[in-house]
């Protein structure tokens, strides 16, 4: 799409420099721990599944409480044969091959009573052991990842840029009229548009350390120096779902960015994230 | 029609070779010690540290689950049962400069501490439960550890189904700390033989693998590379983690 200099709206001359320009926009050290982190979240997600299939339900409680129960997944016989059967707040949904009564992940396509099936778990069949140390080892390699993006690729540039100001929220609307095409322009804005820092600003600055102080809760080593934290979550339980919710909140945000980066300009995207350099357009500050 | 069948099989293909990806990334071998690491991390940086909280009698779960390995048919164990222990002796032996073995009597007689606290389990689910027994710690000061010993080895009268004798393993930092048990009572009776009679093993700051039941004899060790798996639990040879406060 070269040659759009002409047609190219305002804020992008304003904001952005010129049009059809190839700039520099993402550093080594976000480059780098971008990729890291989504290799490393789809190994926590998958090996937490893992974890969960251990004990398929999940309570809002300290202790395990049945009374307490907000989600259970699990295989049931019946007269016609074995049913998988999920439980969201009392209510039975039938999800049989796809939950409860679910593939085994040996790889041989045979079915069992299992929460989440072998495709979506690491390993793929059952080993609690195994998934533990995955989920244990990528966590940490998360938490290092996290580190060294707001230290080396944060704080001097991205961080100020990135971070959501209150003069952002009243253009928090007209941003997403934009995408909704009911607004021929975006608002002004700089790097990120005001959506844009909402959603790395929850994801760095909220999903982020709520999802490892979740995980940590559910440790007893960690619960005995850190009650008030179990305590605030809701027990040692209400962690175990908080953080499940904590997954799914990520699973969200991982499809929502995801089509964004395929809507603006798929291949500039990812051209930008892998090797720095992004040509600036219409859709300069609209991405993803 | 048949594009859709097509369009499902090459998914549910592609779907089968996902489980077979991770598996046999689970099963490689050489990246064992990198994942491990994580581990020694964790252990460094939460340790045994602070203290388990304590719960209100009302809190003590009610239909106390028994998990693991079912309880010991093999006839030493059996023969106590019949006579309720009368003839059990726990022997403390290895790195110790009074090796001797105490009486069920004996030990009722140190059991000195009484505490409601939250066994959190491996595979998520937790429960409470009051656990009365000998503070661990003081325990070993009666047979007093030699500077070498490390280790307490944790001899189980359960075996799993091959005939693998079940055992673990705590470190004497991990032994000395205050909420560390030899339980001989669960709320408020003695043991039952599912959830570990006569003597098990209770450390509330880690997770439930790490308590021992049906406890045979104590050995003081400065390693346990040479025990069983060298692992330093059944567990822990079956590929859970040795440190189990995470």
């Amino acid at each position: 799409m070269d040659g759009t200099a002409g047609t190219a709206p305002k804020h992008a001359q304003a904001q952005a420099g010129t049009p059809g320009r190839v700039v520099y926009r993402h550093s080594v050290a976000t480059r780098a721990t971008h990729w890291v982190t989504f290799v490393a979240l789809i190994v926590l997600v998958m090996s937490g599944l893992q974890i969960f299939n251990a004990a398929p339900y999940l309570d809002a409680s300290d202790k395990s409480d049945p009374a307490r129960r907000v989600l259970s997944i699990e295989g049931r016989d019946t007269a016609t044969g074995s049913v998988g059967v999920t439980t969201v707040f009392g209510h039975e949904i039938t999800t049989t091959h796809l939950l409860g009564y679910t593939d085994d992940g040996q790889g041989g396509g045979n079915e069992t009573p299992r929460a989440f099936p072998g495709w979506m778990t690491f390993p793929g069949y059952q080993d609690l052991a195994g998934g533990r140390r995955w989920h244990f080892f990528f966590a940490w390699i998360f938490v290092i990842a996290g580190g060294i993006y707001l230290i080396f690729g944060g704080v001097a540039k991205e961080l100020p840029l990135i971070i959501l100001r209150p003069s952002d929220v009243p253009k928090m609307w007209p941003m997403q009229a934009y995408y909704l095409r009911l607004r021929k322009e975006p608002p002004d804005h700089g790097k990120y548009n005001p959506l844009q820092k909402a959603g790395y600003t929850a994801v760095l600055f909220v999903l982020a350390p709520f999802v490892i102080v979740t995980g940590l809760a559910l440790a007893p080593g960690f619960d005995a120096i850190a009650h008030p934290v179990v305590w605030l979550l809701g027990g040692r339980q209400f962690a175990r779902t908080w953080h499940f919710v904590a997954m799914l909140a990520f699973i969200g945000f991982f499809f929502g960015h995801v089509f964004l980066v395929v809507s603006t300009g798929f291949l500039n995207n990812m051209r930008s994230m892998i090797a720095g350099s992004y040509r600036l357009g219409e859709h300069e500050g609209t991405g993803p | 029609m048949k594009r859709r069948i097509f369009v499902a099989s090459s998914m549910a293909a592609a779907l089968a070779g996902c489980a077979k990806a991770t598996n046999s990334l689970n099963e490689w071998q050489a990246i064992r010690p990198a994942l491990d690491s994580a581990e020694t991390l964790d252990h460094a940086l939460i340790g045994t540290r602070g203290s388990a909280k304590l719960y209100a009698p009302s809190d003590i779960t009610q239909d106390f689950p028994v998990n693991g390995l079912a309880t010991p048919t093999q006839s030493e164990y059996l023969a106590y049962l019949q006579d309720d222990f009368a003839s059990y002796r726990l022997p403390v032996s290895g790195l110790v400069e009074r090796p001797q073995s105490f009486t069920l009597a004996q030990l009722r007689a140190l059991a000195s501490l009484d505490q409601i606290t939250r066994h959190d389990c491996v595979e998520g689910w937790s429960v409470v439960g009051r656990w009365a027994g000998v503070p661990l710690g003081s325990f070993l000061q009666l047979v007093r550890p030699k500077p070498a010993a490390r280790y307490v080895v944790f001899n189980s009268f359960d075996h799993d189904q091959d005939g693998t004798q079940f055992y673990g393993t705590l470190d004497l930092v991990q032994s000395a700390h205050p909420q560390t048990q030899l339980a001989l009572d669960l709320n408020g009776k003695p043991l039952d033989a599912a959830h570990g009679a006569p003597v098990r093993l209770r450390i509330p700051t880690q997770l439930g693998y790490k308590s021992t039941k049906w406890v045979k004899s104590i050995q003081l060790v400065a390693s346990f590379d040479h025990i069983f798996g060298g692992q330093g639990g059944y567990w822990e040879d079956n590929g859970y983690a040795w440190y189990a406060g995470i």
